[in-house]
């Protein structure tokens, strides 16, 4: 099976931990595509979801690993042991010492849509690619691959597509899950290959810890995909409810403290299996 | 015989913009103070419209809390009203106050009821019993009121629009008023305005002719319809119940598939984000009160796709085109307000918390808007347009755009108090149950 692995950024602890992990597994990457670490769009969100103080923290944890301990340098502390360099001391920084370890060519370039990212993925003629980040993908990239591209996507689909996926799902009392789909043309509208109820909500203590935990979880079962796809054990069903419009978006402030409040004080009574309907469409 | 009146009428607009841009230059030169606003008002525009940065995961927030937008929207209101107890139509930055303007000031008046029921300031309820006054003295013997900014040299011919959003003012103000005799009056008088209305309708529910703008049907007259079915409530008359329908029955024959409503018919002017919010907005109340689903789904079509443009682009368009293809890039602050009264209702109705959502992100884009100190006028003041210079009501800070973020921001808090609410009910009984 040759997998290529999509990044927003060298940097980007989902797409090195996602390679490292299929690597492992025998998966050795054909290639990773990545957007450049100084990417303007990137920056602007990253400081936009982290605060100043945090990314400069970031920042400086992954160019400068010698001022920090290992527990700094990686921000989602489930992805931990994903990103252990086996081999010696410490983790893996960036895709490049992920690459270089596993011996795999890393690729730059400044839009995965571009004619420059759909040549170099056809140079690498994947049978599958797993998205990590970036752009919204387009039909020429999304047709390159032999099987197509793989999304790990935090909540249950088809009845939260988007974004702010986990807070939704809290607010529309549905069981928290991931869903490991094929990318389309539209969001979060691929065929499904698995669903799984993410069963650890009740240790969470934010919903950043959340999002860290499924981040991954999500990991792992894309590990678990490509190896049902490499032994034909699973096959991609079409999601139901094409009429309906499941998708979301980035949720206000004043929303997500429900939600919050939701992880922390009322997911007993979901998780064993009450109302999973939500509200009304549009 | 078109084409000569197309003509016609497109030298009467630009003589009509050369006749404002030297009454704007002539008013600087004699209120040279008023280029200090001016000037920092189109250099704080330019600047954030050069830095701002939107993104997938953005939103815009601002450290203005809404108790304190409110306030600074209601006192800018209070002060835009004349002794006479109309309100200005708008604050120029070039010509100060403008005159008041009938048509606003009737629709002002439900803001104000509702922000002195909110906060139990009695100052907003006076002010909008000297606003009913000032209206009353208005009406023509018809029942109707007239168009145009109030000039009380000139004849006045009757509007349609205005007296539907006049009606509205009048019908609440019946709800607030105590004194059986008042009531009594201005229950009459709404009913008049009400019959007048139904009397010069269409048969196919629009209105045209002298009392319509331009002459022509336009759908943005689901606003009338809205206030009609408010009368038909207040009054149990059949006769504005029936008109109500009728004038929705034409608008939704003007939906297409695609959330469009035809049918704005303003010749001259691109189609403002204020007018198709209008459409929306009048068709949904006007569902909600005559309990008609077919109206309620086709607001809610449109709304959607306003929604899902919102929360992509990060912004509204200042103007579309059909069918949402295209439109200018600046911003209409007042539709933006309007839209987002029609969310939050929608969210009311069908409980999607999405539409609260889309609400909350674009009224805190509204507030970081607003100036919260400077001179009367601008303090407080909704823009025409964001930037100042875009094409709707450029240079003025408008009073139906401040009843509009009025409205929203007390939807926002009664709505975000209620789901919020729900949810610690629900979850406290979920506790127990477990």
């Amino acid at each position: 099976m040759r997998v290529v692995i999509l990044s927003s950024s060298p940097y980007s602890e989902t797409g090195c931990a996602a390679a490292a992990r299929l690597a492992e597994l025998g998966f050795i990457p054909a290639g990773a595509l990545t957007l450049p670490s100084w990417d303007r769009a990137t920056l602007v969100r990253k400081l936009g979801q982290w605060g100043l103080r945090d990314s400069y923290r970031y920042a400086v944890a992954k160019l400068s690993p010698g001022k920090f301990a290992t527990e700094n340098q990686v921000r989602n502390p489930y992805l931990e042991t994903m990103l252990k360099n086996k081999d010696r001391e410490g983790i893996f920084r960036s895709l490049r010492e992920v690459a270089r370890h596993f011996e795999f060519p890393v690729a730059t370039v400044s839009d995965q849509n571009s004619p420059r990212a759909v040549g170099q993925l056809n140079d690498w003629s994947p049978d599958v690619a797993i998205f990590t980040g970036g752009n919204i993908l387009r039909d020429k990239l999304l047709k390159v691959p032999r099987l197509g591209i793989l999304n790990s996507h935090l909540a249950p689909l088809p009845e939260i597509r988007g974004m702010s996926s986990p807070e939704w799902s809290l607010l529309r009392e549905l069981p928290l899950s991931i869903t490991i789909h094929f990318m389309d043309k539209g969001i979060d509208t691929g065929p499904i290959l698995l669903r799984r109820q993410f069963r650890r909500a009740e240790e969470c203590n934010s919903l950043v810890d959340l999002r860290n935990r499924m981040i991954a979880e999500g990991i792992d079962l894309i590990a678990e995909a490509v190896t049902g796809l490499d032994r034909g054990t699973i096959a991609a069903a079409p999601q139901a409810d094409g009429e309906k419009d499941h998708q979301f978006f980035v949720m206000h402030d004043r929303l997500k403290t429900l939600a919050a409040r939701r992880l922390k004080e009322g997911l007993k009574p979901v998780a064993s299996g009450t109302n999973p309907s939500g509200g009304g469409n549009a | 015989m078109r084409s000569n009146s197309n003509s016609n009428a497109s030298r009467s607009r630009e003589k009509g913009k050369t006749r404002r841009a030297l009454t704007e230059a002539a008013a600087l030169l004699l209120a040279p103070q008023r280029a200090i606003p001016l000037v920092t008002k189109i250099a704080s525009d330019k600047w954030r419209t050069t830095f701002e940065s939107r993104h997938l995961y953005s939103y815009a927030s601002t450290t203005i809390p809404t108790e304190n937008a409110l306030r600074l929207l209601i006192d800018w209101i209070l002060n835009a009203q004349g002794r006479d107890g109309g309100v200005a139509a708008y604050y120029s930055l070039f010509t100060g106050y403008s005159d008041s303007y009938p048509e606003v000031t009737g629709y002002i008046i439900p803001t104000l009821y509702d922000y002195s029921t909110t906060t139990g300031d009695p100052v907003p309820r006076k002010a909008a019993e000297r606003a009913t006054q000032w209206l009353l003295s208005l009406q023509m013997p018809s029942g109707a009121f007239p168009a145009g900014l109030h000039a009380p040299t000139s004849d006045p011919q009757p509007s349609a629009f205005n007296t539907g959003q006049i009606l509205q003012g009048l019908v609440r103000a019946h709800r607030e008023t105590h004194n059986e005799t008042e009531k009594a009056e201005i229950l009459d008088r709404a009913q008049r305005a009400g019959t007048w209305l139904a009397q010069i309708q269409q048969p196919d529910g629009s209105w045209i002719g002298p009392a319509a703008y331009q002459g022509s049907a336009h759908t943005y007259y689901s606003m009338v319809s809205w206030a009609l079915a408010q009368l038909a409530a207040e009054s149990n008359d059949p006769r504005h119940a029936a008109a109500a329908d009728r004038n929705i029955d034409w608008v939704l024959g003007q939906a297409r598939p695609t959330g469009w409503i035809d049918g704005i018919n303003l010749e001259g002017h691109p189609i403002y984000l204020h007018f198709i919010a209008y459409v929306i907005q009048g068709t949904l109340e006007c569902g909600i009160l005559r309990h008609r689903e077919d109206a309620i789904q086709v607001a809610k079509r449109s709304a959607w796709v306003l929604l899902r443009k919102f929360e992509t682009h990060k912004r509204l368009l200042g103007t579309y085109e059909p069918d949402f293809t295209r439109g200018q890039t600046f911003s209409c602050l007042t539709g933006n307000a309007q839209m987002s009264c029609v969310w939050l209702r929608l969210g009311e109705v069908t409980g999607d918390l999405r539409y609260l959502n889309a609400a909350l992100k674009i009224n805190e884009m509204l507030k970081e808007s607003l100036r919260t100190k400077g001179p009367e006028g601008l303090s407080g003041g909704v823009a025409g347009s964001y930037p100042i210079w875009g094409a709707y009501q450029p240079m003025r800070f408008i009073s139906w755009g401040s009843k509009f973020l009025a409205d929203a921001l007390m939807l926002e808090e009664r709505l975000t108090r209620e789901v919020e609410r729900k949810f610690l009910t629900k979850l406290e009984a979920s506790e127990c149950a477990s």
